[in-house]
């Protein structure tokens, strides 16, 4: 099982990665692993990646996304 | 007569070594396909069939921009490649690589067989970790409000100011992270720094500086957890986002 830690403030936390986000599985299947040439019937190396990734990007932005904090309306920061 | 397209093909989710194929049992390939275990000499290709018709050529890139099924996919391939780095040491492949067949799997073993068992070796015994650097978001220019410049040379000097400003920050998040990087990668075997994720595939304001993948000894996890931990206590006001562990996605590269 998979774990993820972040610092606030100089502290770890952790939390459980249930579900890794899937730029930073790309970022590894399209970005990484071994490669091969020759004998293969289909792989990714004549497709752009740049162009998926771009499709990723487009598709992640969504609603659920968080509010940069200098968008955010009045109020104070917790 | 005309020869007939081949209907299926042979999807490689990694190379491995020393894995007992019982060990799998429960783990699925793509699309509900059982997995399967090629031998050949001392090394496994770790296998599923595939139809061409979804995997072949012409529907690959239409599927890739469908983000479902690039999700589908890339989940599927990242859940066989952990269940095997789990029992063996594992290399993992990039995403979508199709033999037509288990003869051409084990001819690309053979042809490659110094490279798979030298990437191999690197990574037995090891995983991969992520560390992620975020700096807080630097303080907008205040253009706004800084009113009408009196004349063009004001209007001149005040770009120049905002442009020195953001390139001293850029320069400090260079340095910020390259500290990092390498007090890590003294406690590591090796490491691999990938591209900082855009902020709109990340969602968040703050600017990744650092985007690394390090590779560290089972048995040291909790070594480089402290030093992980310690760096974060030195930096306060960066975010540091540690990760894993991965199968060695980064390391197990051939050459």
């Amino acid at each position: 099982m998979s774990e993820i830690q972040s610092s606030v403030g100089g502290q770890l936390s952790v939390r459980d990665a249930s579900q890794i986000s899937l730029v930073d599985l790309l970022d590894r299947l399209l970005g990484t692993g071994v490669v091969l040439a020759g004998d293969v019937l289909i792989s990714l190396a004549g497709v752009d990646l740049v162009q998926i990734r771009l499709h990723a990007l487009i598709t992640t932005v969504r609603a659920d996304m968080p509010v940069p904090r200098n968008l955010q309306g009045g109020g104070t920061d917790g | 007569m005309t020869e007939s397209q081949p209907e299926h093909g042979r999807y490689l989710f990694a190379f491995a070594r020393g894995l007992d194929p019982a060990r799998l049992a429960g783990v699925l390939g793509l699309r509900g396909a059982p997995l399967e275990v090629v031998e050949h000499r001392d090394l496994q290709a770790v296998v599923c069939s595939v139809d061409l018709e979804e995997f072949g050529e012409d529907r690959l890139k239409e599927h890739l921009e469908d983000m479902e099924w690039l999700e589908e996919v890339a989940r599927t391939h990242h859940d066989v490649v952990y269940a095997v780095s789990e029992v063996g040491a594992v290399a993992p492949m990039r995403l979508v690589t199709i033999c037509s067949d288990d003869a051409s799997v084990r001819g690309r073993v053979e042809t490659l067989h110094t490279q798979l068992s030298e990437a191999l070796s690197r990574v037995e015994g090891r995983r991969e970790w992520s560390v992620k650097v975020y700096a807080t978001r630097p303080a907008q220019p205040e253009t706004v409000d800084a009113g009408r410049p009196a004349s063009g040379a004001a209007y001149l000097q005040r770009k120049r100011e905002q442009a020195a400003q953001r390139r001293s920050t850029g320069d400090q998040h260079l340095r910020e992270a390259d500290e990092i990087h390498q007090t890590l990668a003294r406690s590591v075997v090796a490491t691999r720094v990938l591209q900082p994720q855009d902020p709109r595939l990340t969602g968040r304001a703050d600017t990744m500086i650092l985007n690394g993948a390090y590779l560290v000894p089972t048995g040291e996890t909790d070594g480089f957890r402290a030093v992980v931990s310690r760096l974060a206590e030195l930096n306060p006001t960066l975010e540091i986002e540690l990760n894993g562990p991965w199968p060695p996605y980064s390391f197990a590269t051939l050459e």
